[in-house]
């Protein structure tokens, strides 16, 4: 006879409430094979663990169900300490009776007979579970950094000081990201580049440090410690090792009217060019698609002029196939665009705004790159369509955030405060021009943030107008706003010679493809999804990867960077050890009853299932099995529902557990 | 194919307007199908949808008027013809919000004794000639091309909006009145105040407004160069014609812009008889501008 002992929590009234928790205690103690059982108000709290570990040494019990909250919250806790008392960790199990119960259900008579039956289903289980002992896989103390923004760049170098090997992938020619655009950064107006491009230099000059641009992430295979991951490395058509980055290829390209992304197409480029000056790696990138050598097979000219021959018409995209046992995933955001609404997308634009036709409305990243030193007008404001320096300026938040009827209903957090700095920007440098912001709500919650929003609007005498636009036209030279003024209950029209627009943050491009390929969920707008959202924020639910910067949700500097360098934190504790403990709750394989079908290969969502040839002592085949991979079972037991021969079965579900569950309600 | 007798149908609902200050637009309309050989018979016994006033005192009263008069269009056979936007945007709207919610359609049901069908496509003029019809066939069917006319196509509030309910085109940024243009040859203009309010209702109890409005819009056409505004809503038209001397004594700007209603164009591209289309009912006289472009 099994000697279980059950533990009924109150969590304070979270099950109280609704669930007689001492009248659960009590028909515990009456299921045979139960020895003990108790209820306490804060079983997880010291002295609630102590009850337990009292009571596993004093009953002789073997086996323990806690009658609490899920086991994502708090089954390590028990485990522990069922451990600490001389159990085997795996025999004391978790019975919802929170989450499951006492949270969905109002009626306590119900609930308390619902969860008297979840204990005696895993009081059941309990019984025919065996002990186990954990996996023990080896880690590869080298990380993966996906993105090169500020995000990716603080993870890396942070993990890189920790004196571990860092592969930093970046899809664009040069590392920087969003933050290298910036004119300058509030609250304290720090020019951007000046705080960025060292930081970048300092990627490309780390030691651990393997920086790989123009490339992207093409697979991932493997698990936490021991990933497996193939980079595509594009074809730059410039050999990295050759090149000297002295740039006179770029001077001498003949196609030099290419609208430059990094200048949101304000500026122009050559065909073969890098995206700034302050690039890392300073190496140049042919652009396929415009250079005139590859659309006509003439010209040739930078290969001509190139002293060390870097430039190679010839190269192709080149794979490398990488171990890391962590991955750190920091891709970034891009910016809503008001066009009209892509084919089967949810996000609409912005017709009452012209959907983009209107050359004077521009988004805020455009003005930073005006704004910008770096920028194509050298820091002048000049407007697009006819290079003039306007004079009133319309700035309006909350485009596309905060929108439902647009399909996007988050705040993009950083606008309010970006805003704020462009009108101080735009004062500094206009100083008889006026700025109004159409805006929502000022929402500067931030260590010196409300100050600076202050400054704007007292100091730099942008006009503030609560309200949104509700449609804008072109008027002769004229940017015609019309808007309304919430708060003295009037109608708004301003004739302004320049539009911004605080776009919403969104998810990168092709955000739900990498996600796809890592294992990581995302919510519906593609930001990745954190394991929990205040105790977990940047591990992911898939073990081994974590997340920093924009791609978990809008954010700014600050708060990248933090995320960026926790991120780094917890991989620099999964480095710490040589080895790491796995739950062995995996499938096992009987290789006597197998039948070599494969049908449990076929729906293994992890690839964990291989084939096994079983051979005699001559060395001929007998037959063919399956075989788990213990590394890389997930535990989710998909494999055992399918086999026909009942031969795959889940460590801690097995068949006579589970059949066990159910013959007792 | 062989030359069947009538290869498309409509039930019409024509609304009051179009029996009273929108006479024109009922026809014009009616000979722009027979024109073009398509069917077109009224709903019997139809009455006001309810127009603003309804529901803006009573939903349950605004939404049953509308249901009752599409239980009415079963009788006839063909999808249900539009003309007036604001007849189409009420129509639409209870088909829209009855489907999505069973609650107010049993109360409608009782309010009209009898079931609520939601079945029958509520169609705009617009539409049946832009799609159903066909704009290349519509332009197969042009006698009179309206080469060098000038038309600022004005949709107003109704035609498109809100978000979701009328399905006639992109809300804020439409182009069914310009494709239709263009199939007849004419010459769509590229202006700002398409999709302003006009004033709408606020026309008797607040003049003021409408002259405001629709004076805007009668000064956007005329900065885009038009000849001419096209509407497909009575009341548009009625604030942009009847009003259009008092807009003018206020602004001490004369624009004698012709007001058009897309039929009235339509049926002229069509061939028909400029004496047959109401031409001379309204206020600002468009004869003299038809006369110079050679249309009449």
């Amino acid at each position: 006879m099994s000697r279980i002992g059950v533990f009924v929590c109150h969590c304070g009234e979270n099950i109280s409430r609704t669930v007689d928790v001492e009248q659960v205690a009590k028909a515990a103690g009456e299921i045979p094979g139960v020895a003990y059982s108790c209820d306490y108000k804060y079983m997880c709290s010291d002295p609630g663990q102590n009850l337990l570990k009292k009571a596993v040494a004093e009953q002789h019990l073997d086996g323990v169900v806690v009658a609490a909250c899920s086991p994502r919250m708090h089954e390590k806790t028990f485990r522990k300490a069922a451990q600490a008392a001389g159990l085997n960790p795996y025999l004391c199990d978790m019975a919802n009776i929170r989450e499951h119960c006492s949270w969905v259900h109002e009626d306590k008579k119900l609930g308390t007979a619902k969860a008297s039956d979840i204990v005696k289903l895993m009081v059941e289980r309990v019984k025919k579970g065996k002990s186990l002992a954990p996996i023990v896989v080896p880690v590869t103390k080298k990380a993966l950094v996906i993105g090169g923004g500020i995000a990716g760049i603080q993870a890396a170098l942070d993990i890189a000081d920790a004196g571990h090997q860092v592969l930093l992938v970046e899809r664009e020619p040069s590392i920087g990201g969003h933050m290298a655009q910036l004119s300058e950064t509030f609250p304290t107006l720090d020019c951007s580049q000046c705080i960025m491009t060292p930081k970048m230099v300092d990627v490309a000059n780390h030691p651990n440090i393997t920086l790989y641009t123009y490339a992207e992430v093409e697979k991932v295979e493997g698990y936490i410690g021991n990933f497996s991951v193939t980079i595509r490395r594009k074809a730059r058509s410039v050999d990295e090792d050759k090149c000297t980055g002295c740039g006179i290829c770029m001077t001498k390209c003949p196609k030099k009217k290419i609208p430059n992304d990094f200048d949101q197409g304000h500026g122009m480029r050559t065909a073969i060019y890098v995206p700034f000056p302050q690039a890392v790696p300073n190496t140049p990138v042919i652009d396929r698609e415009n250079c005139t050598m590859f659309q006509s097979g003439k010209c040739g000219v930078c290969a001509k002029v190139c002293g060390p021959g870097a430039v190679d018409f010839q190269q192709q995209d080149s794979f490398s196939v990488e171990s890391v046992g962590a991955i750190v995933v920091a891709t970034g955001f891009k910016l809503y665009s008001i066009d009209r609404k892509p084919e089967g997308s949810p996000i609409q634009g912005y017709g009452e705004f012209g959907y983009g036709t209107i050359p004077d409305i521009i988004d805020g990243m455009t003005f930073e790159r005006l704004a910008s030193a770096s920028g194509p007008t050298g820091g002048k404001i000049q407007r697009p369509s006819d290079g003039k320096e306007p004079k009133q300026v319309v700035f309006i938040q909350c485009v596309g955030s905060r929108a439902r009827e647009k399909g996007i209903s988050y705040c993009s957090k950083v606008c309010c405060m970006y805003t704020a700095k462009h009108t101080m920007l735009y004062h500094h440098k206009v100083h008889d021009g006026q700025a109004y912001v159409f805006y929502m709500d000022a929402r500067t919650p931030g260590k010196g943030y409300d100050e600076f929003w202050r400054r704007s609007v007292e100091e730099e005498e942008a006009v503030y107008i609560r309200g949104m636009v509700s449609r804008m036209y072109q008027k002769g030279d004229k940017i015609v706003v019309m808007g309304s003024d919430t708060l003295v209950g009037v109608q708004v029209e301003i004739e302004a010679d320049l539009v911004v627009l605080a776009t919403a943050v969104q998810a990168q491009e092709g955000a739900d493809l990498l996600a796809q390929k890592l294992g990581i969920s995302y919510d519906k707008y593609n930001f990745y999804s954190e394991a929990h959202a205040k105790l977990k924020p940047v591990e992911c639910a898939t073990a081994g990867i974590y997340l920093a910067g924009a791609c978990q949700g809008p954010k700014d500097i600050p708060d990248t960077v933090s995320q960026a360098s926790a991120a780094a934190a917890k991989v620099m504790t999964l480095f710490s050890k040589d080895q790491m403990e796995r739950d062995p709750v995996v499938a096992k394989v009987n290789e006597k009853y197998c039948v070599g079908c494969f049908a449990c290969k076929k729906v293994c969502a992890y690839g964990a299932i291989e084939e096994k040839e079983i051979r005699d002592r001559q060395g001929n085949l007998v037959k063919a099995v399956a075989y788990v991979n213990p590394g890389v079972c997930g535990g989710c037991g998909t494999c055992q529902a399918t086999c026909p021969s009942k031969s795959i079965e889940l460590d801690g579900y097995t068949d006579e557990q589970i059949m066990a569950m159910i013959e007792s309600l | 194919m062989t030359a069947n007798k009538k290869q498309l149908n409509y039930s019409f609902y024509p609304g009051c307007s179009l029996h009273a200050s929108g006479r024109e637009y009922d026809i014009s309309t009616r000979a722009v199908f027979k024109a073009l050989n398509v069917g077109l018979k009224d709903v019997p016994d139809w009455f006001c949808c309810g127009a603003t006033p309804a529901h803006n005192v009573d939903e349950l009263l605004s939404l049953s008027l509308c249901a009752k008069n599409l239980s009415l269009a079963e009788a006839v056979e063909g999808d249900l013809a539009v003309a007036c936007a604001a007849c189409f945007s009420r129509l639409k709207t209870t088909q829209h919000h009855l489907k999505g919610d069973d609650n107010k359609r049993k109360q409608v049901e009782t309010a009209i004794a009898g079931p609520a069908s939601l079945g029958k496509p509520v169609k705009h003029i617009l539409e049946i000639l832009a799609r159903d019809f066909g704009l290349a066939k519509l332009e197969e069917h042009v006698k009179k091309p309206l080469m060098g006319l000038k038309v600022a196509c004005y949709y107003g509030c109704l035609l498109t909006r809100p978000p979701g309910v009328p399905e006639l085109d992109d809300c804020e940024d439409p182009s069914i009145m310009e494709d239709i243009l263009r199939a007849l040859g004419a010459e769509p203009v590229s202006w700002s105040h398409r999709m302003e309010c006009c004033g709408a209702n606020f026309t008797l109890s607040r003049p003021g407004v409408v002259l405001k409005l629709s004076g805007a819009i009668l000064e956007s056409a005329r900065l885009a160069g038009a000849d001419c505004i096209m509407v497909a809503c009575p009341l548009c038209h009625g604030n942009l014609d009847i009003r259009q001397e008092s807009i003018e004594d206020r602004s001490k700007t004369s624009y004698d812009t012709p007001i058009f209603y897309v039929t009235q164009l339509v049926a002229l591209a069509l061939g028909v008889s400029g004496n047959k289309l109401g031409l001379e009912s309204v206020i600002v006289d468009p004869r003299p501008l038809l006369m110079s472009k050679e249309l009449l």
